[in-house]
């Protein structure tokens, strides 16, 4: 970026508070964590995500097992560990197409506005009122079941949030003084709108976005509640609590530390959200 | 004073009785079920839902014993069978009653079976085929058969030959029997224990004690003793299991199997496992290819005795059904008559399954898959316990789950590999398993591909044999034949878990899976 | 006196209407699996399930059926459930106000916690209590449904006995005493979502130049946080309201299904396993009409409290 328009950067260089940066750092912090689990599983878990261990069968927290072993012997922080990669898949993958998508549309449309805007803002409506299961079952009957059809079924839904975030600050920005500058200025709408308008209007989509993708690590799981997202062995998170469902009043390790886990990557994507958000705040 | 005394007497001749036999009449039992019944018709159901629970509505001519493996009087006191097979003669009991007060006649017997074996009716027919026509005279019922019929008995005991009162059933409105089974389904009246009182669908059901019922409790009075049977539809096991625990409901079924060892040492809390025909297989594809042209190595009866033989079921047993499963031997279950004792099943021996696959020119091991239906916590248990269990012997499992309709789309157009699925009986007989798994017949034996000329000729045989040890030799010989050609891999049989407040006496769901609720009472 | 826009909008629902008509059926209809082979299961043989597909025209050609239930949806007829046999309508309006009630209670229970909490987070924001508030109500975001449904059913019901277990009663009292927990389950995670965006448009509000302008021209902060902060708060909510609503009453499922609800996201979910296409395509359209009618009312409440928003 090197034009001076960009309030975003403007921000950015003129830091009001102190707080939302330590917000932001440690949010930052956290996913690295998260990443270096995601890419190095085998370096820090003790036990394989997937073998049984028939002498260590539902035994709660202990030396060996510092979280507890499942039903089938399996050590669950090592479940964890390795189920860092799936999550973290479905968190972007979820939630990635979506997001380029419905943001970049949104933008087109609420520049553009008329018939390109109606158009869209209906498919929109068909697709928020379609039971999105009918869809998720659709494809995943017909591609067979598994995380990425899981992400096909998502996408196909998940834009139109970002699209009425997105056209909704478009519309309230395009009346804003420097957008009309920029007009009078004569420059291309091309320029006014990726330069000016999309920057100003990507903040709520941004920060939505870190709440989506918790709503998509929840969204797995309600999948894989219902058998349709990732297949076993496969450990993640979300299937993890739903396995430990039936054995919540005897051994409770099984859903719990899962639990922990989802908390905490949705605590992290909150934490980079509100950083990013309090960085990008236009300061009119 | 001269009544009073009489009174009186009745009164401490009700309460000794009741004290010697230790039973109590009346009150509320709360039941909690995992789903609600579908569609109360005896003839035209589908589902276990609602079979599980028809008998309670609607009383039928013999009923299964308690255990299942036999046949008692119902509403026929005896019947007999004549010389050549082809004729049974069954004598209804004196002065039985629907649940409105009216006679049940030998006209609406002949009337109920008539539209029992009708193939235009239901899937269940075939049930009853041998039965040629039915005649009724007095108190009555002459059946003639197109052959001799060792089933038939059992088939009079089944949920689809439950007795209707025809005249309501005719004055109820619609244009055919489709129509006026659907409007007489919502507030039936029927000839068992129980009548409906009030039905909203999804939520509850309420079953009124039927004061016409004809069986006597131990206390020489008519049965039932419950005054009201309400079923709650719980449909999260935790919820029904919490519910039991906080008193609000005095039974729940199907608890999971993982809960059962906990709720056993519950003192508030019967932790019953009724012995039942459950059988768990997993289905094999047999045919050389698979739907989508690729070559099938299970077609090969090494591999597939292969896989039997890798297959350690104490262990499965204990990871899946937390022990409360036994081991199959034969593709019926032990409860099911005719099961024959002296096979031996597949023993674990992952040695010799490595030496049957390396036979059969896979000593690099396969890649198989199953599909399983989503959502079943004993499902995904199975799939990901057997994957581990055949990696052992260079097997790799790859786990498909699929939503029931799918998985049911999938098998019916014979496009799987392997499959795994549960079996009960509704009849205390071997025939209705052995037609669908080890005949060719209707279904390819449940869609397997697997064909044995033996077998057919064999269940042919069966059929018509009133012979009991001719039968049986028969049968003997049936589960030899197809346990050698292991198209199934054998799992386990499992029992109906249900647990009821220590109160509750005298619940049974018999092994054909019907819950029995005309001898329920609550001790308190 | 935005008559004709309603009328306009009143009007687009139509088209709607018909579009989630044809994509409601034709997807159906592609996926595997059929009611009569999922509903006969293991023992049916071929004949069965072809002798059941005739009796309910599911023989037919595609195109033919869907005339067929056009012109039943044209006469008011959504159809009879094919596994429950009974009218759909009458389905319907047996468990369709449940779940509104439902999504009503967990919407109130949800803005309740939340537009409070919010404030108070955005007022005072960077501090304990800001994290506090973030922290607890980032936990019921990212937990999914069953997890904190059977958590509270164990807890507030079970161990305090503060709740009964399930069920939904029968007086509007009991309903609100029996739905409370599943209120609060929903009611929960929209809070949640509540939190996170409100707290940033609150930060938004009072960092602006026209508070500071406010403030300057020596308005107390009591009108400041009336005028301005609480306005636009209750903006965000009923835009955010509106996303959501879409989700709540279709999504409530998991839900109803460990309460023991019979509301219709249960009903939905039985009728997709079991391919009851009548029901599928009954309560779509039915959430279709329900979803256009709330985002309609959203539109209008917001043309109230914005003036800039324009109605277009």
């Amino acid at each position: 970026m090197t034009t001076m328009h960009s309030p975003a950067l403007e921000v950015a260089v003129r830091p009001r508070r102190r707080m939302p940066k330590a917000t932001l750092l440690i949010g930052l912090v956290l996913l690295l964590v998260l990443i270096v689990a995601a890419i190095f599983p085998q370096y820090l878990a003790r036990y394989s995500p997937t073998d049984f261990d028939y002498e260590a069968i539902l035994q709660g927290p202990n030396a060996k097992h510092i979280f507890g072993t499942d039903n089938f012997g399996r050590d669950i922080l090592s479940r964890i560990i390795y189920g860092t990669r799936v999550d973290m898949q479905i968190a972007i993958f979820t939630t990635l197409f979506p997001f380029i998508f419905g943001t970049l549309l949104g933008a087109l449309t609420g520049y553009l506005g008329k018939w390109s805007d109606a158009v869209v803002g209906r498919i929109a409506d068909l697709v928020v009122v379609f039971p999105f299961l009918v869809l998720v079952i659709a494809i995943v009957a017909v591609l067979g079941p598994g995380l990425n059809n899981m992400y096909i079924a998502v996408s196909a839904v998940g834009w139109v949030s970002y699209w009425r975030l997105t056209r909704g600050e478009v519309l309230t920005q395009k009346k804003a003084e420097y957008a009309q500058a920029g007009r009078v200025l004569g420059y291309s709408p091309s320029r006014i709108l990726l330069r000016h308008l999309l920057p100003n209007a990507v903040s709520p989509a941004i920060v939505y976005l870190m709440t989506d993708m918790s709503l998509g690590i929840l969204l797995g799981a309600s999948l894989g509640y219902l058998g349709l997202g990732a297949q076993p062995p496969t450990p993640e998170w979300g299937v993890m609590v739903a396995d430990g469902k039936n054995f919540m009043a005897t051994a409770w390790w099984i859903s719990t530390f899962p639990g922990l886990a989802l908390t905490l990557a949705g605590v992290t994507f909150s934490l980079i959200g509100d950083g990013l958000a309090d960085a990008l705040r236009p300061r009119a | 004073m001269k009544r009073m005394t009489r009174a009186a007497l009745a009164l401490a001749a009700t309460l000794s009785l009741g004290q010697a036999l230790g039973v109590t009449r009346g009150g509320q039992m709360i039941f909690g079920r995992a789903a609600d019944s579908l569609f109360l018709d005896p003839v035209l159901n589908d589902a276990n839902l609602d079979i599980w629970i028809l008998t309670n509505l609607y009383d039928t001519l013999l009923q299964p014993t308690a255990d299942g493996k036999r046949v008692q009087p119902g509403l026929a006191s005896r019947y007999t069978v004549s010389k050549d097979g082809k004729t049974m003669k069954l004598t209804l009991r004196p002065g039985i009653k629907f649940a409105d007060g009216s006679p049940i006649t030998s006209a609406d017997v002949k009337w109920n079976l008539d539209r029992a074996r009708n193939p235009d009716n239901g899937i269940w027919g075939y049930l009853i085929e041998s039965i040629a026509s039915v005649a009724a005279s007095g108190n009555t019922v002459t059946i003639t058969l197109k052959h001799p019929d060792p089933v038939l008995p059992s088939a009079l005991a089944a949920f689809n030959t439950g007795i209707m009162p025809q005249k309501l059933f005719d004055a109820t409105p619609g244009k055919n029997d489709a129509e006026k089974a659907k409007a007489f389904a919502e507030h039936p009246i029927g000839s068992g224990p129980f009548v409906l009182s009030e039905w909203k669908r999804g939520s509850y059901m309420v079953l009124k004690r039927n004061p016409y019922y004809w069986k006597m409790g131990e206390d020489k009075k008519a049965l039932p003793y419950l005054d009201t049977l309400r079923f709650e539809i719980l449909p999260d096991d935790n919820t029904r299991i919490l519910k039991l625990q906080a008193g609000e409901i005095q039974g729940a079924e199907f608890i999971p199997l993982s809960r059962a060892p906990e709720l056993k040492t519950d003192p508030k809390i019967n932790m019953m496992l009724f012995p039942s025909t459950q059988v768990n297989s997993v289905f094999m594809n047999n045919r050389p290819k698979l739907k989508n042209g690729t070559a099938n190595p299970l077609s090969d009866v090494r591999v597939r005795q292969a896989l039997n033989y890798a297959v350690n079921r104490p262990a499965l047993i204990q990871l899946v059904t937390f022990g409360a499963g036994k081991p199959m031997t034969s593709f019926m279950s032990s409860s099911t008559p005719l099961f024959d004792k002296t096979l031996k099943g597949f023993p674990y021996d992952p040695a010799k399954a490595k030496a049957l696959l390396a036979a059969a020119g896979y000593a690099n091991g396969i890649d198989v898959s199953i599909i399983v239906t989503s959502g079943s916590a004993t499902g995904q248990a199975l799939a990901t316990t057997l994957q581990q269990m055949w990696s052992a012997v260079g097997v790799r499992l790859k786990i498909e789950q699929l939503d029931a309709a799918t998985n049911t789309a999938r098998y019916r157009a014979n496009d799987f590999q392997m499959r795994a699925s549960g079996w009960t009986d509704d009849l205390a007989d071997p025939s209705e398993i052995t037609s669908y798994f080890a005949v060719a017949g209707t279904t390819e034996a449940a869609h397997t591909g697997f064909s044995d000329p033996t077998i057919e000729k064999l269940f042919v045989q069966s059929q018509q044999e009133t012979n009991k040890a001719k039968r049986a030799a028969q049968y003997k010989q049936i589960q030899t034949i197809f346990n050698n050609a292991s198209p199934n891999i054998y799992l386990y049989e499992t029992p109906y878990p249900v647990a009821l407040a220590k109160f509750v006496k005298g619940f049974n769901q018999i092994p054909l899976g019907n819950n029995i609720f005309e001898a329920t009472w609550l001790d308190k | 006196m935005h008559s004709s826009y309603v009328i306009r909008r009143l009007l687009q629902i139509i088209p709607l209407f018909l579009a989630v008509m044809v994509v409601v059926f034709v997807l159906i209809h592609f996926i595997p699996g059929d009611p009569v082979s999922a509903i006969l299961g293991d023992r049916a043989t071929t004949e069965n399930v072809a002798r059941a597909n005739r009796e309910l025209g599911l023989d037919k050609p595609l195109i033919v059926q869907f005339g067929f239930f056009v012109n039943q949806v044209l006469h008011g007829n959504l159809g009879e459930s094919i596994n429950l046999k009974v009218p759909v309508l009458r389905l319907m309006l047996d468990r369709l106000p449940v779940t509104l009630f439902l999504d009503v209670y967990a919407s109130v229970l949800g803005v309740v916690m939340a537009v409070p909490l919010a404030i108070l987070a955005a007022v005072r924001r960077n501090t304990w209590v800001d994290s506090l508030i973030r922290a607890v109500f980032q936990v019921g975001l990212s937990l999914p449904g069953f997890y904190v449904a059977l958590q509270l059913l164990t807890l507030l019901g079970a161990r305090l006995g503060w709740f009964p277990i399930g069920g939904y009663g029968v007086t509007f009292g009991d309903h609100i005493y029996h739905m409370f927990l599943p209120a609060l389950t929903l009611g929960l995670n929209l809070a949640a979502i509540l939190v996170r965006t409100l707290r940033n448009s609150v930060i938004e509000v009072l960092t602006a130049e026209y508070v500071d302008f406010a403030r300057a021209k020596g308005l107390r902060s009591r009108v400041i946080m009336t005028r301005h902060v609480l306005r636009n708060a209750l903006i965000a909510t009923v835009t955010l309201l509106g996303l959501n609503v879409g989700g709540l009453i279709g999504g409530a499922v998991i839900t109803e299904t460990v309460f023991a609800i019979p509301g219709v996201g249960k009903l939905m979910i039985d009728a997709i396993f079991g391919r009851d296409y009548p029901v599928i395509q009954g309560l779509t359209l039915v959430f279709a009409v329900l979803v256009s009618l709330v985002f309609l009312a959203t539109d209008l409440i917001h043309a109230r409290l914005d003036p800039r928003a324009e109605l277009s």
